[in-house]
């Protein structure tokens, strides 16, 4: 299994409202050597940044990360060939008319011939129950069909380790749970965060992010106890009439 | 969002005639259309070719109601164009600038609704292949294009959403209303395209 490493890594950006830089993620030091990592909080708790780290997709300010001992920011290149990230909202990250077509795109770089990359791109579709869609419009597909499409095409290309930054919020429970049983089914390390709580007790270890810091780390069950706990201290201290 | 297919047809897959046609053939059909749009200066040529493409169109087992959806959104500003032109310079213009513009959205669309983009996108490397040695990287032209194909109908899309917001908000005759939420809405889109296609590795350079 992929070992993603933090080392004391802090994100800062500068804002309009005030003169210092605010803080998304505040020395973060972590291991990931599990298969499945749940990531929850509340927004803008950071959850995003720390999975974006792991893609390269934002670079720490301060500290290092590294996925199997490639630096994200060095070895961003090596990193994203072996890191798939999987967005939110599927339209963002779909950039062909179809999904055969997107799929393909994921290919381009690996397989140069189109016949053996329309074959390559057909088994990624089929191994997901895909195919069926494969030359539909991204638009006439429904938001679970359109999410694992765009799961397909990240994993047409095999990465170690898949990224998911809130898969499911745009889902209804039958695409929910759609999604729930691909990813079960994958052999890839999982690094995911999500607002779907039940499928937060899926995974190996579970990460409470709060306020730009690990606020607690460890089994899924005590995770979520934990982040209940953090809401209602929450609530608590702002009082009914900030509600 | 109601961004499919506008504009530009999307693939239609078939075996007619002009889906076996060679990608150059069709390329050099459509590079034509837009020369011809500027030499033509008879509106019953440019009739005339635009009636031919409809026919090819058709012959392709495209549609009509896809053809429509493609260049329905244009309806509204072909129109102004073509009153503008009819009172600066008479019908016979305004007539021929119409469907001279046609003939390039419909000669596009065969292209687009005859050829998968990946059949498309290999033919831009192949294209741009020769100048590599200038520093040029045919799969970033290839990537360009296939953005470009997935945009123009995504943009067009937004606009149709942000009208249909401004009207259930009254405000359908205020500009600002439309037009910002559809600049905003593209830059987004633009962003996320971009951060997409990071994520996934694609548009650097080869190793």
């Amino acid at each position: 299994m992929p070992v993603v490493t933090f080392d004391q890594v802090t994100v800062a950006v500068e804002t309009d409202h005030s003169p210092e830089p605010k803080v998304l993620l505040d020395a973060v030091n972590l291991e990931l050597k599990e298969r499945r990592v749940g990531v929850i909080g509340a927004n803008g708790s950071g959850k995003s940044t720390l999975l974006r780290l792991v893609n390269g997709l934002v670079q720490p300010t301060a500290g290092t990360v590294s996925v199997n001992g490639d630096n994200t920011v060095r070895a961003v290149r090596k990193v994203r060939r072996n890191v798939g990230f999987v967005f939110t909202d599927p339209l963002s990250q779909l950039v062909m008319p179809t999904g055969r077509e997107d799929v393909e795109l994921s290919l381009r770089r690996s397989i140069k011939n189109g016949t053996e990359r329309r074959h390559a791109a057909e088994t990624a579709l089929e191994r997901l129950g895909l195919l069926r869609l494969a030359d539909q419009s991204i638009y006439e597909l429904s938001g679970g069909e359109r999410q694992l499409v765009a799961l397909a095409a990240v994993l047409a290309v095999d990465p170690a380790v898949l990224v998911l930054d809130e898969p499911s919020t745009l889902l209804d429970l039958r695409n929910r749970e759609l999604l729930r049983r691909t990813l079960s089914g994958l052999e890839q390390q999982i690094i995911m965060s999500t607002h779907d709580l039940d499928l937060a007790r899926e995974m190996d270890r579970v990460l409470v992010i709060e306020s730009g810091k690990v606020a607690f780390d460890g089994g899924p069950e005590e995770a979520v106890a934990a982040y209940r706990s953090l809401c209602m201290d929450g609530l608590q201290t702002q009082g009914p009439g900030s509600i | 969002m109601r961004g499919h297919g506008f504009l530009l047809a999307n693939y239609v897959p078939g075996n007619s005639l002009i889906h076996g046609s060679p990608l150059a053939l069709k390329f050099l059909l459509v590079f034509g259309c837009g020369l011809a749009s500027f030499i033509i200066q008879d509106w019953r040529i440019s009739g005339a070719v635009l009636a031919g493409l409809v026919g090819l169109f058709l012959l392709a087992g495209a549609g009509l109601k896809r053809l429509w959806v493609a260049v329905r959104p244009l309806a509204a500003v072909l129109l102004v164009i073509g009153l503008f032109q009819w009172w600066q310079l008479g019908a016979p213009t305004a007539a021929r600038i119409v469907l001279n513009i046609l003939v390039c959205v419909v000669a596009a669309s065969l292209l687009t609704a005859t050829t998968p983009v990946q059949v498309l996108l290999d033919g831009v490397v192949k294209a741009v292949g020769p100048f590599k040695r200038f520093g040029a990287d045919p799969e970033r032209f290839a990537l360009t294009i296939g953005i470009m194909l997935r945009s123009i109908p995504y943009i067009a899309g937004t606009f149709a959403d942000v009208r249909d917001s401004a009207r259930a908000r009254g405000l359908e005759r205020n500009p600002r209303a439309l037009i910002l939420p559809v600049f905003i809405t593209s830059v987004a889109f633009a962003r996320q395209t971009g951060e997409a296609l990071a994520a996934r590795g694609l548009g650097e350079a080869e190793d």
